[in-house]
C-alpha cells in the first residue's frame, strides 16, 4: 500500500480537524483530494517514509509547548571585550507558547529594539515570498501542512546595518503536539538579522516551522537552527529566501534526533549577484531518518554559492541529502560550489546524497562532490596509540566531523546545553 | 583486541639495567606477506637503540607491531614489556603502560582540538600511572610549559591534531606528545626525516632531555645526523625482516661511508648482542 492511500483517511481527518479549530467548516477548507500527498514513487520522495507523521492521531492532536531552558543570558549576550560589560542588547529571545503566540521568557510580549518593527498582520500573508521563489507553486509538504495549521504568524521588518540578534526557541514535552509556526522577515536595505532557532521535541509530535524572508538590497541574514526531536518526533522545515543583488544569506542547520526530519530549503538570487552560504549537519542515530532538500535557483548572473552538507549515520539511521542547483541561461559568471560529506558507521544505517546541478549557463564554475566513507583505521590507531580507548577515538573522531559545521554555529546556539549534551561536547576523560 | 578499562601495569620502580623491552624471534605479516621474519632485540633502562636499514627491510613494521597497530598481524615470536606480553594489550593499554610511538607520519585529523587531543592521552596514561587527572585549565598551563622543550608555539595547541602542519611542526608534535606521555619505552620512526638542521637539534634536544636513566629510546633513522645529536648505545641494521647486525656508534658511522652493501658482504653473526 502506497504512503498516499494509507495517508488519505488520515489527511481527511487532520483537515476536518484543523478547520473545525479555525472556525471553518470543512467545505471552506482545503479538501484532502486536493492535495498532491507525496508518494515513494516521486523521485523527491522515495526514501522518506512518513508513517512517523502520520502515526500522530489527528484527534487529540494540541498546540501545548513548554517553557525552554535557556542558557544563562550572560553567555546568549556579548559582552565588551575590553571591558567585560555585556553591549546593550539588540537581542530578542522569545518562544512559542501554546497559542502560537511569541513571547519572551518572562511570558511577556516582546519589546523590539530600534530596527525591528513587527508587520501589520494584514501584511502577513503566508506563501507571499514561496511564491516567488517556487514558480512552479507546489510548496512541500511542511509548508503545505502550516498553511492549513491555524496559528498566528510572526512578521518582522528589519533595517539598519548594526546586527539585530533574534533567538526563537520551541520546547515540545507533551505527545501529540503539532505545532506550525509561521515566521515572515522584510530585510530593508543594508539590514543585518542573525536569527536563531533552537527547537526541542521530547515527545511524539510534529514540529514545521516555516520560514519566509525576503532580503532587500545588501541586506544580511545568518539563520542558524539547531533541532532536536525524540525518536517518534517529526521535524518539517520549509524555508523560502528571496535575495537581491549583494545580499548574503548563510544558513547553518543542526538536526539529531527525530523519527522523521525533512528540512527543504528554497533559496532565489533574484538577479543573482548575492551571496548564499548553505551548512548542515544530519546526525542519524537509532532508526532516525533525517532528509535534507535543498534548491538555489541562480535567476541573474554573478551570484555566489558554498553549500557544504555533512551527515553520520550510525545504527539503523538514514541520511538523506538532495541538494538541487539551479543556474539558468540568465545565470553567467555564477560560482557555486556543493560538497557532500557523509559517515556511515554501521552495516545497517544508510546514506543517499545526490548532487542535482542544473546549468544552462556556459560561463559558470560550478562544482560538487559527495564523499561517504567510515572512520579511518589510520586516525583510530593514532588515538589509540596515545592511550585514547577505541570507543573514545571513534567518538572524537565523529566530534571531529561534527566541528566543522559546528563552528559555523553562533555562539548563542552552542550554550543550550541540550546541544553539547547530544553531541558529547565535551568528550568525556573516560575511555 | 579491545580495552574497557584502564588497569595499572607494572608501576614497580625501574632500575637502570632493567629489560624494559624483549623481543624474540618476532615475526609477523601484513596481508599474508611476511615482513618480519625473526627479529630478536633487547633494550635496557637507560639505554639509546638506533635501528638502521634500507627501505622496506621492516623498521616500520617492527615499530607499528610494537605498538599494536591492528593491520598486522604477528605469527610467531614475542614481545614481552617489563616482562609481560605486551602483544596481548591492545594499543591504547600499551601506550597508557608506557609504550610510544613516535610516527613517521602522523597522521592529520581534522575537527579534533590538538589541546583537548593531547589532554584527553595525557590524563589516560596519568591514570594508569595512578596519578590524578588534570583538568583544563591545570593542563593547559603543563602543556604551556611542555612546549617549550620543542619551542613549540602555543598557537598550534587551538588547531586541529597536525592538520595544516608543516612536517617539521608535526614532527615537533610527536616530541610535545613523547614530554606529555613520559612513556618508559620511546619509539621514534625517522622522527629526523622532513627536518631542517634547526628543526632537528630542536626534537634532538628534546629526545635527549626526554632520555632518563629509566627510560629507553628507539630511533629508527637512516640517517647518521641524528646519531650525532643523539649518541646511541648500540646500533642495529635490519634487512628482509631481521637484524642482521648489531654495534656501537661506530656501526652507524660505518653504514654511512660505506653504504648497506657492506653489511651484506659481512657476515654478522658475531655481532655482540646488547
Amino acid at each position: 500500500m502506497s504512503n498516499a492511500t494509507q495517508s488519505r483517511p488520515w489527511l481527511e481527518a487532520l483537515l476536518q480537524v484543523l478547520a473545525q479549530r479555525a472556525g471553518h467548516s470543512a467545505t471552506q477548507w482545503p479538501s484532502a483530494r486536493d492535495w498532491c500527498w507525496p508518494t515513494r514513487r516521486s523521485e523527491t520522495w522515495r526514501f522518506t517514509d512518513l508513517r512517523c507523521l502520520t502515526q500522530l492521531d489527528p484527534v487529540r492532536l494540541h498546540t501545548r509547548t513548554a517553557s525552554p531552558r535557556w542558557p544563562d543570558a550572560s553567555i546568549l549576550l556579548p559582552s565588551d571585550p575590553v571591558s567585560g560589560k555585556q553591549l546593550p542588547a539588540r537581542h530578542v529571545f522569545l518562544q512559542l507558547d501554546g497559542r502560537g503566540h511569541w513571547l519572551s521568557p518572562q511570558g511577556e510580549l516582546p519589546t523590539w529594539p530600534r530596527g525591528l518593527v513587527p508587520l501589520p498582520t494584514e501584511e502577513i500573508i503566508p506563501g507571499q515570498v514561496a511564491q516567488t521563489v517556487i514558480p512552479s507553486g507546489t510548496l512541500p509538504l511542511g509548508a503545505q501542512l502550516n498553511g492549513v495549521t491555524p496559528s498566528p504568524a510572526l512578521g518582522l521588518q528589519v533595517s539598519g546595518p548594526d546586527p539585530i540578534h533574534l533567538e526563537l526557541a520551541i520546547q515540545v514535552e507533551q505527545a501529540q503536539a503539532w505545532l506550525a509556526p509561521h515566521l515572515l522577515l522584510v530585510l530593508q536595505p543594508g539590514a543585518h538579522l542573525c536569527l536563531s532557532w533552537h527547537v526541542v521535541a521530547t515527545a511524539q509530535a510534529a514540529v514545521m516551522p516555516m520560514v519566509e524572508a525576503r532580503l532587500g538590497l545588501a541586506a544580511q541574514l545568518e539563520e542558524a537552527t539547531t533541532a532536536w526531536g525524540y525518536p517518534g518526533a517529526t521535524f518539517l522545515g520549509s524555508s523560502f529566501m528571496d535575495q537581491s543583488p549583494r545580499s548574503i544569506y548563510r544558513r547553518t542547520t543542526v538536526t539529531w534526533g527525530w523519527g522523521l526530519s525533512r528540512d527543504e530549503p528554497f533559496v532565489r538570487q533574484s538577479q543573482g549577484q548575492a551571496e548564499t552560504c548553505l551548512h548542515g549537519l544530519a546526525v542519524a542515530r537509532g532508526q532516525s531518518l533525517l532528509d535534507t532538500h535543498s534548491t538555489v535557483t541562480f535567476d541573474g548572473p554573478g551570484g555566489h554559492l558554498r553549500q557544504r552538507h555533512q551527515a553520520l549515520a550510525d545504527d539503523r539511521g538514514h541520511s538523506v541529502f538532495n541538494g538541487r542547483v539551479v543556474v539558468p541561461q540568465v545565470a553567467q559568471q555564477t560560482d557555486a560550489s556543493q560538497l557532500s560529506r557523509n559517515l556511515l558507521l554501521s552495516t545497517s544505517a544508510r546514506i543517499d546524497t545526490k548532487p542535482q546541478l542544473e546549468i544552462v549557463a556556459d560561463n559558470v564554475q560550478c562544482n560538487h562532490g559527495a564523499t561517504i566513507s567510515c572512520l579511518q583505521d589510520d586516525e583510530l590507531f593514532y588515538l589509540q596509540s596515545r592511550g585514547i580507548g577505541r570507543d573514545q577515538a571513534s567518538r572524537l573522531l565523529q566530534r571531529g566531523f561534527c566541528e566543522e559545521i559546528l563552528q559555523q554555529l553562533p555562539k548563542t546556539a552552542l550554550a543550550w546545553p541540550s546541544l553539547q549534551r547530544l553531541l558529547e561536547i565535551p568528550v568525556p576523560d573516560q575511555p | 583486541m579491545t580495552s574497557t578499562e584502564i588497569t595499572p601495569f607494572c608501576e614497580t620502580p625501574i632500575q637502570p639495567g632493567d629489560v624494559l623491552l624483549a623481543v624474540e624471534n618476532l615475526h609477523a605479516c601484513v596481508e599474508e606477506n611476511e615482513i618480519l621474519q625473526g627479529v630478536s632485540l633487547q633494550i635496557r633502562a637507560g639505554e639509546i637503540h638506533a635501528l638502521m636499514g634500507r627501505n622496506g627491510s621492516g623498521k616500520s613494521t617492527l615499530s607499528k607491531v610494537i605498538a599494536g597497530h591492528p593491520a598486522y598481524t604477528v605469527t610467531a615470536g614475542s614481545i614481552h614489556y617489563r616482562g609481560q606480553d605486551l602483544l596481548a594489550l591492545s594499543p591504547e593499554d600499551r601506550a597508557r603502560s608506557g609504550v610510544f610511538l613516535g610516527f613517521q607520519y602522523p597522521v592529520e585529523i581534522p575537527g579534533v582540538s590538538n589541546l583537548e587531543f593531547l589532554r584527553v592521552s595525557c590524563n589516560a596514561r596519568r591514570q594508569n600511572r595512578g596519578q590524578e587527572e588534570l583538568d583544563t585549565f591545570t593542563f593547559e598551563d603543563h602543556v604551556r610549559e611542555t612546549m617549550a622543550i620543542v619551542q613549540m608555539d602555543p598557537a598550534f595547541l587551538e588547531r586541529s591534531v597536525n592538520e595544516g602542519f608543516s612536517g617539521g611542526e608535526k614532527k615537533r608534535n610527536e616530541i610535545l606528545q613523547m614530554a606529555l606521555l613520559e612513556p618508559l619505552v620511546a619509539i621514534l620512526d625517522e622522527t629526523d626525516s622532513g627536518l631542517d638542521i634547526d628543526a632537528l637539534r630542536i626534537v634532538a634536544n628534546g629526545v635527549k632531555k626526554l632520555a632518563l636513566p629509566t627510560t629507553a629510546t628507539l630511533l629508527i633513522t637512516h640517517y647518521q645526523r641524528l646519531l650525532d645529536a643523539i649518541i646511541p648505545d648500540f646500533v642495529h641494521v635490519m634487512a628482509e625482516g631481521r637484524i642482521l647486525r648489531t654495534g656501537g656508534k661506530d656501526l652507524a658511522m660505518a653504514l654511512e661511508q660505506r653504504g648497506y652493501d657492506w653489511i651484506d658482504e659481512t657476515d654478522g653473526s658475531d655481532t655482540p648482542q646488547p
